[in-house]
């Protein structure tokens, strides 16, 4: 088959010339890592590493089109020998899910695979840990005020993980083109108040082991029982179409026709389980987004977009959404006050994040359904009944 | 993609640069761009805007002649108090007015009635007064055929100075929460050129407002990168404001944002979280004397038509896990901002202790639940550079102020401290924490400096950065609808600018 013989062709040449010295090679750091694989091999509390893969893919949408991607893969742990095969055409949509903690210092590596399918293009790749305070330039992934890493090499970012909060990471370079094809994912880093020890009181409220909040609130306000990231994001169809075709790129008349949570457009949304791509049958699009509670419990929703063309409006019908925070940062007054709120719709821009609690204590059990108020997204391209949407069910 | 971008950052970033060494002589402010005073002429007539790839468009604008009109119109910067006249003139083919959200006991005079205020058409001006009765930001607008002359550029900002103000101490508000370093202006809005040509050609009843599709997006009336172009460039006659935020780090950079078009645009900052404190003009404060208790930080702040928002930037590297000036050892100088929070010892700590209350302003500050690295030091020492017996500890809140300290770390030895010596939150002389890859398996960004240190330039290939004299860390401040981030069909561009941390010794206008 041609992309078979294209992917060894690509993995030989990648391998040559990183043996020459002109190409970096995969090369991953991890502190203590002693076998090479990016995986510290002694036990290092609060040192977490992740490997990933800058590159290209393909998706299927909803109603069934296949979709070129560019986008990030997970190797992280994977031989350094392995990583090229795997990275190549194994783009994900959305990117590996990052969870850190409150405290973590967070090593990073990125090796760009390159696009196997635009072999004219020798794009670099970033990542760029949107939202997250105070990194230096050189680990903020923008390529116009840092570097980029080249086809053929790693880079790894550090990160000391200061603050919790939902956050999300993208590719920043051609960060028009490279976002839109897909290099978007969730990230969010959990409070150091879940590792208190059992009984601690605060302010009235006593802490157990095991209880899990979304920030230090200092008051048990934000603990949950659940918890799903569910990503916004869009794509269009001619973009990626042209982009696959070596065609010019419709930048100004970009028009997003699938509107996406993790990636899929329902009834995907709800599918449990893998979707396997047209081209080469990897599973490239892992993340449903049906949410699980059982009557009692206390669902969070880390919402973020990352479209780059649109505001989206999310509502559930028949619950109610408090919002506690805002763009990682808990919703409270300087005095200490909650400022958090009761709501039906929550609406984020580009870029933006929210936290939301759901108490569904009291709440009949069925299945409720979380869509786009914005109507006319509700669909997948032509196809009626789907686009932004999915469900969440309480037992 | 990369020859276009590279190409399109070059040119007019240099001459900012330029500009900046060149004004740095005196002790000037970096302030926003404007006209002041109590008395304005305005004359609303047609013009031309460029576009950085070669573009011209369309547009109606304010200025103080007809051959002086510009996009946006002018900011107009008052005084809290004072009593405002403004007469608008028109050449323009349709009746125009202006009106003033936020602004009190608005009066009108002259020209003809029409539905929201008194309108001017040419021969037949409008006075306009106003009682600029409240500090803060806000925006001025035309109040005739909005749909329209919005589109076509007749809007401007204006910017209100609380009473008493000093411009060597300048708050936005009166009030000590409100208080900045630098101020920048932050007015997004974007154009669909069809309508403009249309409106050029005067095919009226072909335009269709509501089909509106904007393909140009701005920043002060300049689409990125002229945005980063010095201000009144020559080359851009009815574009006079730029927008190219620096500061130093620790400095508070006052955000006044607004929101000038018709979409809502997700401005996004990279660097760090900003707190908003005002919007449309009014502090977010739950009562008199309370400030902006009632403020809320974004990383992101959605600019939505009409509505404005004052947000205080600052930047310290606080917590990044290494030292980002390149220091290796304990004992090398302590740069200003380095030291992100500091506190005192409220009780002697004895050699071998473990528990020790914190007080001083910085304690509030240490995080709830976590451990950080800090350095002790006798308060006998201005800064633990100059201590020799300075410790690395691990400080970690137990309750209260009451604080548990992990010692002996990073070869220092266990001593004792008294009442009063300071314990700060640092990351001073800890190392770059990984490897960078070689330079050919790197591509470089034209503001990178070569280093990830501040200040400190780095080794680049020939031909590579050069945006950067003074080695500042930049991070570019945008709309996140990266379709914004286009002049056309051309990437980058649009609602884009860069934020510039420099280093001290580097001079800020
Ligand atoms: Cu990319
Ligand atoms: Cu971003």
């Amino acid at each position: 088959m041609k992309r078979d013989l294209l992917l060894f062709l690509a993995v030989t040449a990648f391998s040559l010339l990183s043996l020459t010295g002109a190409w970096g090679g995969v090369m991953v750091q991890c502190p203590e890592d002693l076998d090479g694989d990016g995986v510290s091999d002694v036990d290092l509390p609060h040192v977490v590493c992740r490997h990933l893969t800058g590159g290209d893919g393909f998706t299927v949408m909803a109603d069934g089109r296949s979709m070129y991607i560019f986008g990030f893969g997970d190797v992280t742990g994977m031989p350094a020998d392995q990583v090229l095969e795997s990275g190549i055409l194994g783009a994900q949509f959305p990117a590996p899910t990052i969870v850190l903690d409150e405290g973590d210092d967070f090593y990073l590596t990125l090796t760009n695979v390159g696009m196997l399918m635009r072999p004219d293009l020798f794009d670099p790749h970033t990542v760029h840990f949107h939202g997250f305070p105070e990194v230096a330039s050189i680990f903020d992934g923008l390529p116009e005020s840092s570097v980029g890493i080249n086809m053929g090499s790693s880079i790894t970012y550090y990160y000391h993980i200061a603050v919790p909060g939902t956050f999300m990471y993208h590719c920043h370079a051609e960060a028009t083109e490279h976002m839109q094809m897909g290099m978007l994912g969730n990230l969010y880093v959990r409070p150091a108040q879940n590792s208190l020890p059992d009984g601690t009181d605060l302010k009235g409220f006593i802490h157990h082991t095991g209880y899990k909040y979304a920030y230090n609130d200092g008051d048990g306000s934000t603990r949950y029982d659940v918890e799903y990231a569910i990503q916004m994001s869009s794509f269009d169809p001619e973009f990626h179409d042209a982009d696959l075709n070596v065609q010019p790129l419709p930048f100004a008349d970009m028009r997003d026709k699938y509107a996406l949570l993790n990636g899929r457009g329902y009834p995907d949304t709800v599918l449990q389980g893998p979707i396997l791509n047209k081209v080469n049958g990897r599973n490239s699009q892992p993340l449903d987004s049906l949410v699980h509670a059982r009557q009692g419990q206390r669902i969070l929703l880390r919402l973020s977009n990352l479209s780059v063309t649109r505001y989206y409006t999310l509502s559930i019908g028949g619950l109610y959404m408090k919002v506690i925070a805002k763009d990682a940062k808990l919703l409270q007054a300087s005095d200490g006050r909650p400022m958090s709120y009761d709501t039906t719709t929550v609406t984020l821009g580009g870029g933006e994040s929210v936290d939301v609690i759901i108490d569904t204590a009291g709440v009949p059990p069925g299945t409720y359904v979380m869509y786009a108020t914005q109507a006319q997204y509700l669909s997948n391209n032509e196809e009626d009944y789907g686009g932004m949407m999915t469900e969440i069910v309480i037992e | 993609m990369r020859v276009r971008q590279i190409f399109q950052f070059t040119y007019c970033l240099a001459l900012t640069f330029l500009l900046v060494g060149l004004l740095s002589e005196g002790p000037a402010q970096a302030t926003i761009q404007g006209i002041s005073g109590i008395s304005f002429t305005l004359v609303a007539a047609p013009g031309y805007i460029k576009t950085p790839e070669g573009n011209s468009i369309f547009f109606w604008g304010l200025g103080s002649d007809v051959n002086h009109v510009q996009y946006p119109g002018p900011t107009l910067i008052l005084n809290e108090g004072d009593t405002i006249t403004i007469t608008l003139y028109s050449a323009l083919p349709q009746p125009v007015s202006l009106v003033f959200p936020g602004q009190e006991q608005v009066q009108a005079q002259g020209g003809s009635q029409g539905k929201v205020t008194r309108e001017a058409t040419p021969g037949r001006p409008v006075t306009y007064t106003f009682v600029a009765a409240h500090p803060g930001t806000y925006l001025y607008y035309s109040g005739t055929n909005m749909a329209l002359q919005h589109e076509m550029g007749l809007f401007g900002a204006i910017i209100v100075r609380p009473a008493g103000f000093d411009p060597n101490a300048p708050t936005a508000y009166g009030t000590s929460d409100s208080r900045y370093d630098r101020e920048y202006l932050f007015m997004i809005s974007e154009m669909d050129p069809d309508i403009h040509r249309l409106v050029e050609e005067g095919r009226y009843s072909e335009i269709e407002n509501a089909d509106v599709f904007p393909t140009y997006y701005f920043i002060n009336g300049r689409n990125a990168p002229d945005t980063m172009a010095p201000a009144f460039a020559e080359w851009l006659p009815t574009q006079p404001y730029n927008c190219m935020p620096l500061m130093h780090p620790g400095e508070r950079l006052l955000m006044r944002i607004i929101g000038a078009g018709r979409d809502n645009h997700p401005y996004h900052f990279h660097g760090n979280h900003a707190k908003v404190i005002a919007e449309d003009g009014r502090l977010l404060s739950s009562g008199p004397g309370k400030g902006a208790d009632l403020g809320y930080s974004r990383f992101t702040i959605s600019a939505v038509p009409g509505h404005t928002y004052d947000a205080i930037f600052q930047w310290t590297g606080r917590e990044m896990g290494w030292d980002y000036y390149g220091h290796t050892s304990l004992s090398d100088p302590i740069e200003r901002g380095e030291l992100a929070v500091t506190a005192t010892l409220e009780a002697p700590l004895s050699a071998g202790s473990a528990q020790v209350t914190l007080g001083g302003q910085g304690e509030k500050e240490f995080p709830m639940y976590r451990e950080v690295r800090c350095l002790i030091w006798s308060k006998a020492y201005p800064s633990p550079d100059k201590d020799p017996n300075r410790e690395v500890v691990k400080v970690k809140r137990a309750s209260g102020n009451l604080f548990t300290i992990s010692r002996g770390l990073e070869g220092t030895t266990a001593r004792a401290w008294s009442e009063g010596d300071y314990v700060a939150i640092t990351d001073h002389g800890r190392p770059f924490p990984v490897v960078l890859p070689e330079n050919q398996n790197l591509t470089f960004g034209a503001f990178y400096s070569g280093s990830p240190y501040l200040g400190n330039a780095g080794n680049l290939p020939p031909g590579e950065g050069g945006l950067n004299p003074f080695s500042g860390f930049f991070y570019m401040w945008h709309s996140h609808n990266e379709k914004e981030l286009l002049n056309n069909n051309i990437f980058p561009g649009g609602a884009m600018t860069m934020l510039g941390i420099l280093p001290y010794n580097a001079p800020i206008e």
